[in-house]
């Protein structure tokens, strides 16, 4: 058969050299995953070696965030589609679990009239974390059918559909998830330790699922639909699996919320949620993992230095007065000024790793 | 090789394609030409699968491909380089040629083709690792047609190749499509520049209002005035 390779006329000719080995690209993307956890890592054993408990406690939070950030970004910075339902799928994993592996006799206190035998009902808290985010995968696999067969806006609109669905489920569905009150009760089975190991495991997902044939060919359909479909790019499929890989990390991040809180209710994970860590993945920079990452620290930081402003400081004889929303205000001026003076986000389209072999190489030079 | 016959392409009640059949033989390159909005683009995204016909009949190789998805017809031996080159800027120049062989499964392979391009276009392996917009518009045209060369089509259909570009760059990019001729590749390349179209083409089909004028040797063609009246549908 007629091959079209006009080169195997030159084959004879020097190797290019500046050819790149796929077999070794998944390893770097497997060091470069880890580059960008490093930073993740030194703070939080900084902070379970040397900080108080009021600031581990604080740093959970974080950690969870970073999370659902991570989850964020891998179908946000791959499918080019807003996403303002993921908080939905945080919520389920943490209801499943709570539903799962509260103690009977807290359960007879909180969902008496559980329907499908669930008062009664309490497994070990690793298969209640499996079978919930099972769930999380079934319901993210349902609305992926839809999300994955629009795109911009209507994509959009479909998940802020999902968060809202999912909410009134929550508050109205009250024998089941306790309506507006706060479902307490859940083992608190995880610290600080497990949340590190589980923010570096997602870091290096988020970056592998990236690099890898599926996530360039995402990427490349968002940039140009039509060159991909020209090139046989089934750019469905692959948001759908963009689309449940990110739902699933953020049925995580609300696995390991429930179980290092104990206690959870339906507005946390509703537009605040959506609010705090979509401006952290927008000032970060959607594009890559670094960017998820690094907005994650400076919001996390950030806010919480406007939290301690906002009730109120003595600076030396001086009391400043109570300044509440403040955290909101700021909020919504960082996404203007970054949409202003830098959209594409503070980590621009470039991994940490890549920044860092960059700079050393021109340093070499 | 490929055989189209009576193709209908609507898009709700307007017709852009209406009953045309043409034939591409191995080894041959075809030039299909006609003034914008003839339906030479509609017929190239039913080839390509991008819509659905409505009517009529596409057979490669004896296999009727008519309503086969895209990426099976890839692997079929069909892939197109769409108009206004469409590379991906933000991705590298590496990764653009990876993607022409998303339907591959046979990496060793895809490397070696990889290398291959490279030796061929030593500006492409310049910038290997660079954004692949930061390249000329000739040199994006010659990434895009190297991007859809990674799929090892039998029959590649170029759409618009010299759109947008000066003279001189149009000139290099269709001696690179004479030399993929001369390497055995059969070519169907829509055009409106008709004298760079005509240089290497075997076989002329001229497209007006969706319809076909004209289908013979461009020797007959080569008479302007007769080119200009099929042209306006004279």
């Amino acid at each position: 058969m007629a091959r079209s390779d006009v080169a195997q006329a030159i084959e004879n000719t020097a190797p290019s050299a500046a050819v790149a080995q796929p077999g070794s690209a998944m390893m770097r993307s497997l060091v470069g995953g880890l580059v960008t956890a490093l930073p993740v890592l030194a703070i939080g054993l900084a902070i379970l070696n040397f900080a108080p408990t009021y600031y581990t406690y604080l740093a959970l939070g974080a950690f969870v965030n970073l999370i659902v950030v991570v989850g964020l970004q891998v179908f946000m910075g791959n499918s080019n589609i807003a996403n303002l339902g993921h908080s939905a799928f945080v919520g389920l994993g943490a209801y499943g679990v709570a539903i799962l592996s509260t103690p009977l006799a807290m359960k007879k206190l909180s969902i008496p009239n559980a329907p499908f035998g669930f008062a009664t009902l309490q497994l070990d808290p690793v298969s209640s974390a499996l079978i919930a985010l099972m769930v999380v995968g079934i319901v993210a696999a349902v609305s992926g059918k839809v999300i994955s067969r629009l795109s911009g806006v209507a994509a959009t609109i479909v998940s802020l559909a999902l968060l809202i669905i999912v909410h009134s489920v929550f508050l109205n569905w009250t024998d089941l998830f306790k309506g507006n009150q706060a479902f307490f009760g859940i083992p608190k089975v995880v610290g600080l330790p497990w949340m590190l190991v589980f923010s570096v495991v997602v870091i290096v997902a988020a970056r592998l699922f990236k690099d890898s044939r599926w996530g360039l060919q995402l990427r490349a359909s968002a940039q140009s639909p039509q060159a991909a479909a020209a090139l046989g790019i089934d750019a469905r499929r692959l948001r759908l699996m963009s689309w449940v890989l990110s739902a699933l990390i953020c049925g995580l991040a609300g696995v390991l919320y429930a179980y290092f809180a104990g206690t959870i209710s339906p507005k946390l994970f509703y537009f605040q949620m959506i609010f705090n860590t979509l401006a952290m993945l927008i000032l970060g920079g959607m594009a890559t993992v670094t960017g998820a990452v690094t907005g994650v620290i400076v919001l996390s930081v950030g806010l919480e230095f406007i939290r301690s402003i906002e009730s109120g400081v003595t600076i030396g004889a001086i009391q400043l007065p109570q300044l509440l929303g403040l955290s909101g205000v700021a909020l919504g001026v960082v996404i203007v000024l970054c949409m202003a003076f830098r959209p594409s986000g503070i980590s621009g389209r470039h991994e940490l790793d890549e920044l860092l072999s960059r700079f050393f190489r021109r340093n070499a030079k | 090789m490929l055989s189209v016959d009576n193709l209908v392409v609507r898009y709700g009640a307007v017709s852009a394609v209406r009953d045309l059949s043409l034939k591409v033989g191995r080894g041959e390159l075809v030039a299909l030409l006609g003034p914008n909005g003839a339906g030479k683009s509609s017929t190239i995204n039913a080839l390509t699968g991008l819509v659905t016909p409505a009517s009529g009949r596409i057979v490669l190789d004896g296999q009727d491909i008519s309503r086969v998805r895209t990426e099976d017809r890839i692997r079929a031996g069909l892939t197109s380089t769409p108009e206004g080159r469409h590379i991906f800027a933000n991705l590298t120049v590496g990764e653009n040629l990876r993607l022409g062989a998303a339907t591959r499964r046979d990496p060793k392979g895809v490397r070696g083709d990889i290398d291959r391009f490279l030796a061929l276009f030593p500006v492409l392996s310049e910038r290997y690792g660079q954004a692949a917009g930061t390249l000329s518009g000739g040199e994006q045209q010659m990434l895009a047609i190297s991007r859809s060369l990674m799929s090892r089509p039998k029959l590649l259909l170029l759409d618009e190749p010299s759109l947008g570009l000066a003279p001189k760059i149009v000139e290099r990019i269709f001696d690179f499509i004479g030399e993929l001729k001369r390497e055995g590749l059969t070519l169907l390349v829509v055009e409106q520049n008709a004298r760079q179209a005509l240089r290497f083409a075997d076989r002329v089909y001229v497209v007006s209002a969706g319809t076909l004028r004209y289908e013979g040797p461009p020797a007959e063609l080569a008479d302007e005035h007769g080119l200009f009246n099929l042209y306006i549908g004279g």
